[in-house]
């Protein structure tokens, strides 16, 4: 992540910084209930993962961060290693872009998700090991409804 | 001065002492000294075990025993809080994560329904 990253966290109403290496994921794995629904799915995903990274910043008022400092993170996500999956930009400046770690067969070597919206600023990192279905389920887990990704790499934009 | 010697005389003058005041005062003495052993009677315990030496290696090997095993009830619980901790940053993430993948479905769907322009 862009040290102009913690810049942003200091300008920020809210921020959320989760870093977590592959030790702590899976000393995470082993606290991760079986019999929790929602645990138990995050259990399966964090098996393969080798780090999770989110940085998530609130800002009180549009414009207090700008397109560079998401540039800078961009770049990084180039093929052939990454391939941007969905980028779509809206009239009110909203912008999501999900890019994939191309892996052998059904399994995908990492996701990044960049989420600009005027006020907030979101970025994922899953690397390591996570199957297209866990992807899918992913969104339709945690009370959240279950997401169908675009099978073709075509952009929105 | 005469008057004041036999005053003196008279207040300092030998009395015997009340009969069984030997024996309150060595009671009393006793009693204090037992309760001040009751209160170390740990440590008297262990100085005294470990004075003897057929003892002295068993109270060596249990106070090393006792402070490795509360050594190691610390490490379990801090181990535990950092697992716990870690536990919540993950399904926060994932959470996180989850709700822009939804976001971005959502997106993604605004712009396939929408009405094209002519």
């Amino acid at each position: 992540m862009p040290a102009s990253f913690d810049k942003l966290a200091a300008k920020a109403e809210e921020s959320v910084d989760v870093t977590l290496d592959s030790n702590m994921l899976q000393l995470a794995g082993r606290f991760l209930s079986g019999q929790d629904a929602d645990q138990a799915k995050a259990k399966k995903i964090v098996a393969g993962l080798k780090g999770i990274t989110v940085r998530s910043f609130t800002f009180k008022q549009e414009g207090e961060y700008n397109a560079a400092d998401v540039d800078a993170f961009r770049e990084q996500l180039k093929a052939p290693a990454w391939s941007r999956v969905v980028g779509v930009t809206e009239k009110n400046g909203e912008r999501e872009e999900v890019y994939l770690k191309t892996s052998s067969g059904s399994q995908i070597g990492g996701i990044v998700i960049i989420s600009a919206e005027p006020k907030e600023l979101t970025i994922v990192n899953l690397s390591g090991d996570i199957s297209v279905d866990d992807l899918g389920e992913l969104g339709g887990q945690f009370g959240i409804p279950k997401v169908e990704l675009p099978k073709s790499k075509g952009k929105e934009e | 001065m005469s008057q004041m010697d036999d005053a003196l005389r008279e207040a300092l003058r030998r009395e015997a002492a009340p009969e069984g005041f030997a024996e309150r005062v060595m009671a009393k003495v006793g009693r204090e000294e037992r309760q001040a052993t009751k209160s170390d009677d740990l440590s008297h315990w262990l100085l005294a075990a470990f004075r003897r030496p057929q003892l002295r290696w068993a109270t060596a090997l249990a106070g090393v025993a006792l402070a490795i095993g509360t050594m190691e009830y610390r490490n379990e619980a801090e181990k535990r809080a950092e697992g716990e901790r870690a536990k919540d940053q993950v399904m926060l993430a994932l959470r996180i994560t989850g709700g822009k993948l939804r976001l971005t479905q959502a997106a993604v769907r605004r712009i396939q329904y929408a009405p094209r322009e002519q």
